[in-house]
């Protein structure tokens, strides 16, 4: 089962296949509580997160594209916004959004199957974002992986609303234009 | 026609593709989206960015047994799924029955010229399902059920935020009306009411927020 593609799992899921449904959550399982684990904090929140997430991946299956998107790409999304949604009151950061996302340490090996295609892979991902400045940075992940608002993002970082708009668009932007630029050099 | 232009999308598209626009913006840059090829590939480009973003997480071991309690709520639900599909497709075989018997019934009279009691009332009590999708994904976002052409249900349990939100009615001859309010909290919300006019085929329910965006609708596609 698990050299089984995920879209193909994804169709045992619509299918109820149960052998299919336990190999896409053994398979999944740890980017989606992690996701979740770090946009709620608490465990128990997460895991509720977590379990949702797959519930409704079940639920949706049928309706899931591959021509949209990656499996783990549309998994992550519905994790996402549920956490966000489970998430009323965000508390201080207790961790720098640079440290969140490794850019601090180096990448380490992954196996073939977890260098998941989205467009991108992560590890290029992890690249581009480390060539923006701090701040940019700083905003992107905090808005693109943690779900903040611009508004929060400006209370976060204790800048005005225009700033923080400001530095989600110019990473976005040039964060796009890195992971492009480096596509037609390769 | 979005009141936005090339430049104005162009600006936004970043914020568009993030999920982080919302009301009146988000709704004019999707239409102008819809019609812009241009900015359409930019807004696409962005948005496989912003979606790869998750992936940054880092992954982590869940709890023990995470994996046998998700098989588990997936068979629960699979099995209610199955008990909650008999009752409605006795219902849906109900209105069907009642349905004939009134058009039979309605061809008898009219071939005899008579005006007794035509059996229209049970059919037009009989609740008739519809699915509202989310206006921008157009996945399913939950149900509303119309009893006899008054009586209104609508439930919601994903891919709606959080908030207040107008259950709209927009009947087949193009008038609006609210019929109340509904609270969506944790992608979940359930509302009943009534419609002082009747709700008929062709006429749209839809969930509206406060900026006047529809964020999922259905429209009612069998008799009610």
């Amino acid at each position: 089962m698990w050299s089984v593609s995920d879209d193909a799992l994804v169709a045992g899921l619509a299918a109820g296949d149960e052998d299919a449904a336990s190999a896409f959550v053994q398979r999944f399982q740890r980017r989606v509580y992690g996701l979740a684990r770090t946009i709620v904090v608490d465990d128990r929140a997460a895991e509720d997160v977590a379990q949702e997430a797959f519930v409704r991946a079940w639920r949706h299956a049928d309706a899931f594209d591959h021509r949209r998107g990656s499996v783990v790409g549309w998994l992550l999304t519905i994790t996402r916004n549920l956490a966000i949604d489970a998430v009323r009151i965000r508390r201080p950061l207790a961790f720098d959004p640079a440290v969140l996302v490794g850019l601090d340490q180096p990448s380490g090996e992954r196996e073939p199957h977890e260098l998941v295609q989205l467009g991108v892979d992560t590890e290029r991902l992890r690249a581009a974002l480390a060539q923006l400045p701090e701040e940019q940075c700083r905003a992107i992940v905090l808005s693109g992986l943690l779900g903040y608002t611009a508004r929060e993002v400006g209370e976060a970082e204790h800048i005005p609303l225009g700033t923080a708009k400001t530095r989600i668009r110019a990473a976005l932007i040039r964060l796009r234009a890195a992971l492009v630029s480096e596509e037609t050099t390769e | 026609m979005s009141i936005f232009s090339c430049r104005e999308v162009r600006e936004l598209a970043p914020e568009l593709a993030l999920g982080l626009l919302g009301g009146t913006e988000r709704a004019e840059a999707i239409m102008h989206v819809d019609e812009c090829a241009r900015c359409q590939a930019l807004v696409l480009e962005l948005t496989e960015t912003a979606d790869a973003l998750p992936l940054l997480a880092p992954e982590l071991e869940p709890p023990a047994g995470f994996e046998h309690r998700v098989l588990s709520q997936i068979h629960s639900r699979r099995r209610w799924n199955r008990r909650r599909f008999v009752p409605t497709m006795a219902a849906v075989a109900a209105v069907a029955a009642v349905a004939i018997l009134s058009v039979t019934a309605v061809h008898v009279v009219e071939a005899n010229n008579s005006s007794s009691t035509v059996p229209r009332s049970a059919a037009a009590r009989a609740p008739v399902a519809v699915e509202m999708r989310d206006t921008v994904a157009g996945v399913s976002a939950g149900w509303a059920y119309v009893t006899g052409g008054h009586s209104v249900a609508v439930t919601v349990d994903y891919g709606v935020s959080s908030g207040r939100y107008h259950v709209q009615l927009t009947r087949a001859d193009g008038g609006a009306q609210s019929l109340g309010t509904m609270t969506v909290n944790g992608n979940r919300g359930s509302w009943t009411g009534r419609s002082a006019r009747t709700i008929t085929r062709g006429s749209t329910l839809a969930l509206v927020d406060a900026a006047g965006r529809a964020v999922c609708h259905g429209t009612v596609t069998t008799g009610a």
